[in-house]
């Protein structure tokens, strides 16, 4: 997906948004998520900053797929695993 | 004259209020140490008494909870209270802010301009709650997967880890976090929280003195 992501970045950016949106449909709607000891959100909130594009959308979409991203490399094998932690 | 922990505490929302109530475990580990405390809670965190403390009582370890951004970290009601230019101020001083991005650009300055050591976020420090646990944060078991973490990088430092080791250790707590959920599968409450786990983990960054201790 990454390599994509780099080549395609429009159609990619629909498909992480679905993918986002299907991840959080499917979380508890009795956890909220707190930016920085700041913002708080539902999810249902989160959802609609998703299917909107802004800003919070774009960071949650972000979040999402840096841990796709490492899935994939296996960063986040080494980092579970071992690594010096920096 | 004893060690001196600086801490601000704002609680204008639901965030900062559960990261003023988690950092108590903060100001626990350190009193029982026999650090002397300085808590700046609430409205008491704003930026004139924050800079008044600082030469003051010239704490040498500072430990910020709020919001942040790349060039500033704030307190009570948003008030900015660290900036680029109070880089004599904590000259020589470990930093641990528990807030948004300022390790990302403020961090690296303040270091610059003679901090020891930044402890921080590059990227938004994100965490969930439960709404059912609004009025005792302390007993927020999804909460305490990103706040037990983070919280551990102070206790470290209190524990006379040098930074280095406290940011080695704060993150092997994040993984053990990631591990049991990946372990436990998607069938986990906090399946979700694996992602936003391993952010805050990567984003979460050893700035300057990496052998200064507290």
């Amino acid at each position: 997906m990454s390599e994509e992501i780099k080549s395609q970045p429009e159609k990619i950016s629909e498909d992480a948004k679905e993918l986002v949106l299907a991840r959080l449909e499917v979380t508890s709607s009795e956890k909220d998520f707190s930016i920085g000891g700041g913002e708080s959100f539902t999810r249902d909130e989160l959802i609609q900053h998703v299917k909107a594009g802004d800003e919070t959308g774009r960071k949650i979409i972000e979040i999402e797929l840096a841990f796709l991203r490492a899935l994939k490399d296996g960063t986040l094998l080494e980092e579970i695993l071992g690594g010096d932690g920096r | 004259m004893g060690k001196t922990l600086l801490i601000t505490r704002p609680e204008h929302d639901q965030g900062t209020l559960y990261l003023s109530k988690w950092s108590e475990k903060i100001i626990n580990e350190a009193s029982n140490k026999g650090v002397r405390v300085i808590d700046l809670h609430r409205q008491k965190a704003e930026r004139k008494r924050f800079l008044g403390t600082l030469k003051k009582s010239n704490p040498s370890l500072v430990v910020l909870n709020g919001h942040g951004d790349e060039n500033t970290v704030t307190g009570h009601d948003m008030q900015v209270i660290l900036t680029e230019i109070d880089g004599s101020i904590v000259s020589g001083k470990i930093i641990f802010a528990r807030a948004c991005r300022s390790a990302k650009t403020l961090g690296p300055n303040l270091v610059t301009r003679g901090t020891s050591v930044y402890l921080g976020y590059r990227e938004d420090f994100w965490f969930k709650y439960n709404t059912k646990d609004v009025f005792r944060p302390l007993e927020d078991k999804t909460a305490a997967l990103f706040l037990e973490p983070s919280n551990y990088l102070a206790i470290a430092l209190l524990k006379g880890h040098s930074a280095g080791e406290a940011n080695r250790k704060s993150r092997e707590l994040y993984k053990k976090n990631i591990e049991r959920i990946l372990v436990e599968g998607p069938l986990s409450e906090d399946y979700d929280a694996r992602v936003i786990l391993f952010w805050n983990m990567t984003n979460q960054v050893c700035i300057g003195r990496e052998d200064a201790t507290f």
